[in-house]
């Protein structure tokens, strides 16, 4: 009988727990061939010589290596205090009764490997399999936390406490998405997401290891300077004004951004870094907006022009500051409603997550910008013609909007009226795979990490975007549809490192761009194969 | 007398254990909400594809609908099928559902067996010759306990084979792991060996029920002595019954929080609602996380941490 990594092996101290081997990664079809032998390239030994890398073949957090004996035993100590924590009312109630349960009832079955892209993806690699690094916590907390524990670890599984064990846990929170497939599948209710996401907080909110993308240049830049890409409310009006000219050429008229307008009907939140990475998107809604004569506005206020909100990946105080800040802004404007750009954490965080964060006025009613663009579609209030979008196009499905929150089908609804050549991925809708960029991914590019993401967490998608387009000609313009900032992200970096572009002429953009491409009156389109 | 005495004190510990549970699961706070879709109280078609109620513009103004007809649908396949792993875990579900089946008709036959102790009670004879309900009774009782045993030894020995010997589940299995199934399979092993051996018709079964209905009196249809392996089921039945709580199977019951309070627990907070009292109730706790971007002293409140930008590094 072949043996296996098992839980407790985490502990044990290697150079590495696990090597990743290209061969035996699932295989990508011609005309990608080629990078079937790509490795995943060697952590450069003089950058890593002071942090941990003994995990995997890649670093997310970069934690340094304890220099006595005495700050490795602060770190152990610290650690049990914020596992302890974890379990108290007062620290999370957030969270307690979902970490309960799961922590409770997993019967070990291992139905949710199956459901897992980065587990399939890095070819059944134990350390990536979902109930992994649940298991290990259980066991610590079985171990060191419950009333006697050390009888209690001969009956549910034993595993020292070391350095290495922390440090490996630390680094496996974040080669997981946090895309929840795994729960949906469990037939106890067992969410490892929801352990992983523990697992991060424990590590942020008690010890203050986070990834620097999310937390220093994440949500403390975003608290502090007003958005996660450092733009100040003055860098933001600026940009904006470039788009409001490009945008004014496009549809051969002036577009308006309103901003700061009392009394509009919805502030427009939407995420900052479209506006460097992708201005059409935003100005795509622009348009739309004027087109169908709605009252909206945007937010010049530190944190307001920014929808994006990091904490709730890793850090519940974080997520609830960002939250709280959006939910004033948006009541000092007295608008009725806040509507979420096409950013699938933005959505989640503000409707579902701070849902039970916002007490009194502060709960403004949140919705979908799927659901409102569905809503202009079909009022008739555009003038739609779908043979501009003659072009095949499939939609991918953010977990967060789709799994999460279950807004499934006003995109589709919009995609069957304005596209033609609209087809599914397989699988969709709730049971979609993640682009491998979720949980803050596709914002993490420290050493070599980039490269993990692309080749083991992305790869999933990758192949279902070929698969979605196999019948087509590869020469002719293909478009993938994704309504999420940090899907766009993923999917972008997987079109440029794998060539799809030139071998394969996949192309990737927002929804509302899709809409604008179809309106039968603007001069230029918006969406260009270049 | 004293088997009787330690049946009564398993099903007192079971009884308390799983009380202590529930009633720890309910008194906890409000928790975030971190539904999956498809929730299955949604109401007419999106069920089917996994809709909400945000699909709709202005949901907020709407009278939000659920249908429990869609949550029976859902509930029933699920529990006596085990659907959800017969869809993604088809090789596991070959053993399992044998065996989980096979527990369900084991405790309707004790259930029957209930019914045929207290109609003993009153009378009434549970016999292949007394009236149409009670030899019907009989032979239902004979039916379901011997498939119940039957399905239940073949599953449990099946999963714990499988558990030895796949290396996927060897690798996270403990010993409580173990021990789940093999208290299961002794059990229901010996359970069946009593029935092919000693009691075909449970009528010693069915006496042990009256006994217990009767705090110790000996039922009169049944007199003969109770056998060695008549003794060991009842004992490790007991055993099982008080352990369950314990462990991971305590999922029989638990299942609905996780399903009911997490999974499926979408709903909306208004102005005004008891969600928005415990959300507020929520924000006066006093955490006392160390990180400095958070400096918990266990006095400020979670709102105050909230509304605070984090200190500036120095």
């Amino acid at each position: 009988m072949k043996t296996i990594l098992s839980p407790a092996d985490i502990s044990k101290k290697s150079p590495k727990l696990v090597h990743l081997e290209p061969e035996k990664l699932p295989q990508l079809p011609p005309p990608y061939e080629d990078f079937n032998k790509m490795p995943i390239p060697e952590l450069k030994e003089e950058r890593v010589a002071k942090i941990e890398t003994s995990l995997d073949d890649t670093v997310a957090l970069g934690i340094p290596k304890p220099k006595t004996k005495e700050e490795e035993e602060r770190y152990l100590r610290a650690f049990l205090s914020g596992l302890q924590k974890l379990f108290e009312e007062k620290n999370n109630w957030t969270f307690l009764q979902p970490l309960l349960i799961s922590m409770e009832h997993c019967a070990k079955c291992q139905t949710c490997a199956e459901a897992c892209p980065i587990f399939e993806m890095s070819g059944r690699q134990e350390i990536y399999r979902p109930s992994f690094r649940s298991e290990v916590l259980r066991r610590i907390y079985n171990k060191y936390i419950r009333k006697g524990g050390k009888i209690r670890a001969k009956f549910t599984g034993d595993i020292e406490l070391n350095w290495t064990t922390i440090a490996r846990l630390a680094e496996l929170a974040y080669r997981c998405t946090l895309c929840r497939r795994c729960a949906s599948v469990c037939p106890l209710g067992v969410d490892n997401g929801l352990i992983t996401h523990e697992i991060r907080k424990l590590f942020s909110q008690e010890l203050g290891i986070a990834p620097k993308e999310l937390h220093e240049k994440g949500t403390l830049q975003h608290l502090r300077v007003g958005s996660s890409t450092g733009m100040n409310p003055e860098a933001i009006k600026d940009s904006m004004e470039f788009i409001q000219e490009e945008m004014s050429e496009i549809a051969g008229y002036p577009i308006e951004f309103p901003w700061d307008k009392e009394g509009a009907d919805f502030l427009f939140l939407h995420n900052a870094g479209e506006i460097l990475a992708w201005p059409e998107n935003i100005g795509a809604f622009a348009i739309i907006f004027q087109a169908a004569g709605i009252s909206w506005t945007l937010s010049s206020e530190r944190v307001g022009y920014d929808g994006v909100n990091y904490g709730v990946w890793y850090d519940d105080i974080q997520f609830a500051r960002v939250a709280l800040r959006h939910a004033e802004i948006a009541k000092k404007l007295k608008v009725k409603k806040i509507v979420l750009g096409e950013c699938g954490h933005t959505h989640k965080a503000l409707t579902v997550s701070a849902d039970r964060v916002l007490p009194g006025d502060l709960n403004i009613p949140r919705e979908s910008s799927l659901v409102l663009l569905d809503e202009i579609v079909r009022s008739g209030k555009l003038n739609l013609d779908p043979t501009r979008n003659n072009f095949p196009v499939t939609l991918h499905d953010p977990c967060n909007i789709v799994r999460l929150m279950g807004i499934v089908e006003p995109q589709r609804r919009i995609l069957r009226k304005i596209a033609p050549k609209f087809r599914e991925m397989e699988p969709h809708g709730v049971d979609n795979y993640c682009c491998g960029g979720g949980s803050g991914f596709a914002l993490m590019s420290s050493y070599n990490f980039l490269q993990w993401r692309t080749l083991v967490s992305s790869r999933k998608k990758f192949l279902q975007i070929l698969e979605a387009f196999k019948d087509e000609p590869l020469e002719i313009p293909k478009y993938v549809c994704a309504p999420c900032s940090n899907c766009k992200a993923a999917i972008r970096e997987i079109l440029e490192f794998y060539k799809a572009k030139e071998r394969s002429h996949i192309y990737y953009g927002g929804l509302a761009e899709l809409v604008v491409n179809a309106m039968a009156d603007m001069k230029k389109p918006i969406i260009k194969f270049e | 007398m004293s088997l009787i005495i330690f049946s009564y004190l398993c099903f007192l510990i079971f009884l308390g254990a799983a009380g202590a549970r529930i009633y720890k699961q309910k008194r906890l706070p409000m928790h975030l909400r971190s539904e999956i879709y498809p929730v299955q109280h949604e109401p007419g078609t999106k069920v089917q594809y996994g809709g909400s109620y945000m699909e709709e513009p202005n949901w907020w103004e709407k009278e939000r609908q659920t249908s429990i007809w869609n949550e029976i649908k859902y509930m029933v396949p699920e529990i006596l099928l085990l659907r959800g792993l017969r869809q993604n875990n088809h090789h596991l579900w070959r053993l399992s559902f044998p065996f989980h089946f096979g527990l369900y008709l084991v405790l309707i036959t004790l259930g029957l067996l209930f019914i045929g102790a207290l109609a003993m009670i009153y009378g009434v004879i549970i016999s292949s010759k007394a009236g149409f309900w009670a030899s019907f009774l009989y032979y239902l009782t004979i039916l379901l306990g011997f498939a119940g045993l039957t399905l239940g030894t073949i599953g449990a020995g099946g999963l714990l084979i499988r558990r030895f010997r796949d290396p996927e589940l060897k690798a996270y299995s403990s010993l409580g792991d173990y021990l789940n199934l093999i208290f299961l399979l002794i059990f229901l092993g010996v359970a069946l060996l009593t029935w092919l051996i000693h009691d075909r018709a449970f009528a010693g079964a069915r006496a042990y029920i009256y006994s217990l209905l009767t705090f110790g009196q000996k039922s009169i249809p049944y007199a003969t002595e109770r056998t060695i392996l008549g003794w060991l089921t009842i004992f490790s039945g007991s055993i099982i019954l008080a352990y369950i709580p314990f462990t991971h199977m305590s999922h029989m019951f638990m299942k609905f929080f996780a399903y009911h309070k997490i999974r499926w627990e979408h709903a909306p907070n208004f102005k005004g609602s008891k969600i928005e009292q415990a959300v507020l109730t929520n924000l006066k706790y006093n955490p006392t996380w160390s990180a400095p971007h958070i400096d918990g002293d266990g006095e400020k409140t979670w709102a105050d941490i909230a509304l605070h930008l984090p200190k500036e590094k120095k």
